[in-house]
């Protein structure tokens, strides 16, 4: 039991990440409907830069994290300003192609600047654990699940209770008639570009003493992240969400139940099967809502 | 308050407006007419800044519009119920007003007078204000467009083709609450096919053939008017 506990615990944090991923890919989807291929790499950006601020840069633990998610908010305003207003009128395939090349771009940035060598990076709760039912919790998979439940707090916060967060849903949906409404569209897709990096970032920085940080790190996030959106259903926010915790819980429950080879067999098994029966995904959205 | 002059808007080679001039002066409500693709809505969204002017001038309050953003024009008091409504789908309808706010509304500015305003003229809206925007009818979207557009406080309303694709009773309705509108002194501009309806609240009328001004004046001349009562009245 102790074990199983133990399991769920961390399978729920490293779900939190893919969450968070999944959060920030549909949000670009959402506002821009750009299907982020880069999305994976920005959480490897995420883990860097926070092996630069605090293991590089050496500063104390929450300037570091502030500078890092800073840093990761100019990145997502960057690739809005030299990403996507250049490709924004160009055919869906231009644009998908476009963000997988400057996903092989960002990988070989990061190679070029820390490596190929993994670094670790230190969480603050660093060797705490917590007893709960008699199994040993690292405090860090704990903070993992308490931010992340937070921040979905706060995104709703702000999407449902804010000017800025209606107005960022109402350019989701109708463009024109957002202009119409006296809204600065180009301001509110770069803020969404924004919020996405920046989630992004605090995914990497709390995926960093999870895994090692390794300049390879995106594809398998990516993967994980589109698996998480599809079972929950593409483009919905709560489906991200539920879509992240599945994949995450049954990578880990899987590898220590069935066998590690198989960990991730279970959750793209499940993406397929929706993909055939159910492609809308658990909160299935409908696509009008689009506009 | 505004005037086109000799404006020239084309679709990549095709021409929709072949220098339509016309003027509207403050106060005024007029009503712009003509057949299915006449250029009706290619005006009101020229004027609105979402297609862009080939040649001629757009000019509001004297000043002219050049290639200004739609969402500056907002702000200068440009509104627009646009066809086919445009209500936000996934947004409840408060919220869809509230966005009309947009151009006036800082830090903790109060919409909730101009949002009585408006629910006092469409009490329905009132009913309906927590349901999504695609769960309305037909004539509740327009009203909903009408009134997020009155939020902005605008000084010209542009409101392209109220009574399409509603019930005879339910236009009329629309229209109604469009005469009160004007009554306030609000300057409005409406595109319509329902010759009728339109003419009826209006001022002065301008009769849109092919992209080109065949005919202007007054509202009550229109109407008698030989030509527009075979084309337009059917009688
Ligand atoms: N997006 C577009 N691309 C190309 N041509 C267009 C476009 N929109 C309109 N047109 C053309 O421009 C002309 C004017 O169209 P417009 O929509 O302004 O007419 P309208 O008077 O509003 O008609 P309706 O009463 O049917 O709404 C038409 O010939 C139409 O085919
Ligand atoms: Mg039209």
């Amino acid at each position: 039991m102790a074990d199983f506990i133990q399991l769920f615990i961390n399978g729920l944090a490293l779900g939190s990440v893919y969450a968070l991923a999944a959060i920030g890919f549909v949000i670009v989807y959402s506002a821009t409907g750009v299907v982020n291929f880069a999305a994976g790499q920005f959480v490897m950006f995420g883990t860097f830069a926070g092996v630069a601020m605090l293991a590089n840069a050496g500063l104390p633990w929450p300037v570091g994290y502030a500078a890092a998610l800073l840093a990761m908010a100019a990145f997502g305003a960057l690739f809005f300003i030299v990403v996507y207003l250049p490709l924004r009128t160009s055919p869906v395939v231009t644009v998908i192609i476009g963000t997988v090349a400057v996903g092989i771009v960002m990988q070989n940035a990061a190679l070029l600047g820390f490596g190929s060598w993994p670094f670790r990076l230190v969480s603050p709760l660093e060797g705490i654990t917590i007893d709960i039912g008699g199994a040993a919790i690292s405090a860090h998979a704990a903070m993992v699940v308490v931010v992340t439940g937070l921040l979905v707090g706060l995104i709703w916060l702000l999407f449902y209770r804010t000017a800025l967060g209606i107005g960022m849903r109402a350019v989701a949906q109708d463009v024109e008639a957002a202009r119409l409404m006296g809204l600065n569209v180009n301001r509110l897709l770069a803020l969404s570009w924004m919020l996405a990096a920046v989630l992004a970032g605090i995914a990497g920085l709390l995926l960093g003493p999870m895994w090692f940080a390794d300049v390879n790190m995106g594809d398998p996030i990516a993967l994980k992240a589109f698996a998480a959106t599809i079972i929950g259903g593409f483009g919905s926010l709560p489906g991200a969400i539920a879509g992240g915790l599945f994949v995450g819980l049954t990578e880990l429950l899987g590898a220590s139940y069935l066998s590690s080879a198989y960990k991730d067999l279970i959750a793209f098994a499940v993406m397929i099967l929706f993909l055939l029966v159910r492609p809308q995904g658990v909160f299935g959205e409908r696509i009008q809502d689009r506009g | 308050m505004l005037s086109t002059d000799k404006l020239v808007v084309a679709y990549g080679g095709s021409v929709a407006l072949h220098g339509v001039s016309l003027r509207i002066g403050g106060g005024e409500t007029i009503a712009l007419i003509g057949a299915n693709g006449a250029g009706k809505t290619t005006l009101l969204r020229a004027i609105s800044g979402l297609n862009p002017v080939r040649s001629g001038s757009i000019h509001f309050d004297g000043r002219p519009l050049g290639t200004l953003a739609s969402e500056k024009r907002v702000s200068l008091g440009i509104a627009q119920a646009p066809e086919g409504r445009r209500v936000f789908p996934g947004l409840t309808v408060e919220e869809n007003l509230i966005l009309g706010t947009t151009p006036w509304r800082r830090w903790g500015q109060s919409p909730a007078k101009d949002l009585e305003r408006v629910f006092d003229l469409f009490p329905r809206l009132k009913e309906r204000r927590s349901q999504l925007g695609w769960s309305l009818s037909g004539g509740e979207q327009q009203m909903l467009a009408i009134g997020r557009a009155l939020m902005a406080r605008p000084r010209l309303l542009l409101l392209d083709e109220p009574s399409l694709g509603l019930a005879p009773r339910l236009a009329e309705e629309v229209y109604e609450r469009i005469r009160q509108i004007a009554a306030a002194g609000l300057t409005i501009l409406v595109v319509e096919q329902n010759t009728v309806l339109a003419l009826a609240v209006a001022d002065r009328g301008y009769v849109l053939e092919n992209g080109r001004v065949v005919l202007e004046g007054r509202a009550a001349e229109l109407k008698q008017d030989a030509r527009v009562r075979e084309a337009y009245l059917g009688r």
